[in-house]
């Protein structure tokens, strides 16, 4: 019995001296990301957090991953119940309604004081909100069209340059390769469930005719450019040229598994290729997409929320910088294979390594040209109703047979509506 | 040592209620009380509090609540825009068809097998087993499992009714309207009706084997039985399955989520799934939470409507 008190005692002491042994100012940073894990990006994630802890003694990163699909409803639930992770990884179509609570530390002072220059910054505009910076930009991608370039040339087709050269190869590479009655090889494959990526699909359309979803920051969805690219995008459709109920990533797997033609796609498409088997990844290639401008976006942003500690909020900015430096810019393009939105980045060996580089670089360079973004400006704040109308609409089209110009009727009618 | 201690103790808590004496008959009552209260004052914390905090913001106009923030006067706007909301009656619409599809035929199936499995027969055990298994399936797995069996590009539902010859095209389950609907019925029969199935059998089980015994003596056939013996003693039991399953398909969110997120054109849009999109994808808290109370309304009028007729029937 003595015995054992001794040793309890003893045990006790060793516990007590080596909790007082950690460092006084242990920290640690949560942050949420969809991206952890992910190949590429993922990677750079990691390797950022490993330099972070690095340099900051006491300090650990706490990355827990929340799949895209509950990610915005995490976000609105910690943020809500007031225990925001302390680096905020949000979409750049969905950090508007917690920017509009005040939630999110203005950026600008910090920028400011760490002398950044975020002059040319892609996609960069569209981190202000109300008059403040409330995160920096992670990716603005320009679209192209991946291609699978062994059915092409087994069809004897061109890469398509334009709508109608893309209609009829979306018409040509569809057949039944087994004579079993059933399509297992497409053309083009559109995403139908989802509903942002089905309103994302339709701009490629729109943007094509010459419309775009809002003008000075008004809807602008019954103006004739709008109609003619749904009828466009429906006429792909009725034709039966694509099957009804793909998600996007149904799209991604489809050309990854060597029986789809060609897709158009953000940036992000060139580091899947590496997913596909070896014989069907050899064949796998990047063009410029057929539709002028090509669809582009910001795609991911960085920030912190407005409640923390001003410790806090100096190691989380520490963050931030680190990801935004020349170094790490430099490596999430070397990761995720496509440009950084930082810009006098050398991009040389990239490009001599991976030719589809260059092409991915130039469509981001014309869409932020043409001012183009998948995210309707001036509907920021009532983004998800308007694409959960869009995708309303989009069904009664496929379902009822609802015309382009009627569907475009209601969607001015909807989204004026809830802009009030 | 420890018993002295014991004794300090005891004296201690009988000097705070100095004056009960809860042996007594007239404060007996007061004794299960207390010892109720703990449980009373948790329940009030889990249930009560997050109720009272619905009510609170469907009476603001606020897009995002945060939990301790102050809160935006109080307005009947979010009601006014409900009622006035044809999202609002379609929902109400498809929640009730849900209710009755679902609610009517469960009870149906699960009185079927709740009948079967009461009989003697080899395999009686396996047969219990196969019926309660849909409901040990966690909601989610089962859903994403019938989510794959009905995709309409690579499904096994369509591919064994396209090869048996029953349809010529594959059925379009994420985009025929009423497709999903008997699709999201089906599924939510399928996990629903084990419930019942139990529950009844309990019921079955407890009925006075004396009473149909008098009934076979006195002639009764086997439609008599069940009419006159089994059913008046089943109602109570019924009644509650029915609340159950009312409830639960009032408020189930997960089936329908996960194989048409509401869609498509709304067509298995419940409320519970308009609470979602109105507070979770549209950011209008004020608003999702005032289908809630509405929901939560609807759901203790057919309560306290199904359980007292049902329990009534049976006297």
């Amino acid at each position: 019995m003595k015995t054992l008190r001794k040793t309890a005692i003893s045990a006790l002491l060793a516990a007590s001296t080596m909790l007082t042994a950690l460092p006084a100012s242990a920290e640690t940073l949560t942050f949420v990301s969809w991206m952890k894990d992910e190949p590429g990006y993922g990677d750079w994630w990691n390797e950022i957090i490993a330099e972070f802890e690095a340099t900051h003694e006491g300090v650990d990163i706490n990355m827990s991953r929340v799949s895209r699909d509950e990610y915005a409803n995490t976000m609105f639930t910690m943020f809500a119940g007031g225990n925001p992770p302390d680096i905020v990884h949000l979409a750049a179509f969905e950090f508007q309604p917690f920017a509009n609570e005040g939630w999110m530390e203005p950026l600008g002072p910090w920028i400011e004081k760490a002398g950044m220059d975020m002059t040319d910054w892609a996609g960069q505009s569209t981190c202000e909100w109300d008059g403040e910076t409330v995160c920096v930009m992670l990716l603005y991608t320009g679209f192209v069209l991946a291609y699978n370039e062994k059915l092409f040339e087994e069809a004897g087709l061109d890469i398509p340059t334009d709508w109608e050269s893309y209609l009829d190869a979306a018409r040509k590479l569809k057949k039944d390769t087994d004579g079993d009655g059933i399509n297992d090889q497409l053309g083009i494959a559109l995403p139908f469930v989802g509903d942002a990526s089905v309103m994302q699909e339709a701009l490629n359309y729109v943007l094509d005719a010459g419309g775009s979803w809002t003008l000075d920051g008004e809807p602008a969805f019954d103006r004739p450019e709008v109609i003619e690219g749904l009828r466009r995008w429906k006429q792909l459709f009725d034709e039966g040229l694509t099957p009804k109920e793909l998600t996007s990533a149904d799209v991604r797997q489809f050309l990854l598994e060597g029986r789809l033609g060609m897709t158009v796609d953000g940036g992000w498409i060139n580091n899947t290729f590496r997913s596909a088997a070896p014989e069907v990844q050899q064949h796998l290639k990047i063009a410029k997409s057929p539709f002028t401008p090509p669809l582009g976006g910001t795609s991911n942003v960085l920030g912190m929320p407005s409640d923390i500690s001003d410790e806090k909020k100096q190691l989380v900015w520490d963050f931030i910088e680190l990801t935004a430096s020349q170094k790490y810019q430099q490596r999430f393009a070397e990761w995720g294979k496509t440009p950084a939105p930082r810009p006098g980045l050398d991009y040389t060996q990239l490009k001599a390594d991976n030719p589809s580089f260059e092409v991915l670089a130039a469509a981001a360079a014309d869409a932020a040209a043409a001012n183009v973004d998948r995210l309707p400006k001036g509907l920021e704040l009532e983004n998800n109703e308007v694409v959960k109308i869009f995708f309303n609409v989009a069904q009664q089209m496929m379902i009822k047979d609802l015309s382009p110009e009627e569907a475009a009727k209601i969607l001015q009618e909807e989204v004026t509506r809830i802009k009030g | 040592m420890s018993d002295t201690s014991t004794q300090r103790q005891g004296r201690s808590l009988a000097g705070l209620i100095p004056s009960i004496d809860f042996s007594a008959p007239r404060h007996r009552a007061k004794f299960g009380y207390l010892l109720l209260a703990p449980a009373v004052l948790l329940m009030a914390g889990i249930i009560v509090y997050p109720i009272l905090l619905s009510v609170n913001i469907s009476l603001q106009d606020v897009r995002i609540a945060r939990v301790g923030a102050t809160g935006e006067p109080w307005t009947l706007k979010n009601y006014a825009w409900l009622f006035g909301s044809s999202e609002f009656w379609h929902a109400i619409w498809v929640t009730f068809k849900l209710v009755a599809v679902v609610g009517g035929l469960s009870v149906v199936i699960g009185f079927a097998t709740a009948m079967l499995v009461n009989q003697k027969f080899r395999g009686r055990t396996a047969v219990r087993l196969f019926v309660a298994l849909p409901w040990a399936v966690p909601e989610v797995v089962a859903t994403v499992i019938w989510a794959w069996m009905l995709d309409s590009s690579f499904g096994v539902v369509n591919w064994s009714l396209l090869k048996l010859g029953f349809v010529a095209e594959p059925i379009q389950f994420a985009s025929n309207p009423g497709a999903a609907f008997a699709a999201v019925c089906f599924v939510m029969i399928w996990k629903g009706y084990p419930l019942m199935s139990i529950m009844l059998l309990a019921g079955l089980q407890s009925i006075p084997e004396e009473q149909i015994q008098a009934a076979k003596v006195d002639g009764a056939g086997p439609w008599q039985r069940f009419f006159y013996i089994t059913m008046p003693n089943m109602l109570p039991v019924v009644g509650v399955t029915l609340v159950m399953t009312t409830l639960w398909v009032f408020r189930d969110f997960a089936i329908i989520h996960v194989l048409t997120q509401g869609g498509p054109i709304g067509a298995t849009t419940t409320l519970s799934i308009l609470t979602f999109e109105q507070s979770f994808e549209f950011f209008r808290m004020g608003q999702g939470a005032t289908v809630g109370v509405i929901t939560m309304i609807f759901c203790a009028i057919i309560s306290r409507a199904l359980v007292g007729r049902m329990a009534k029937s049976v006297h």
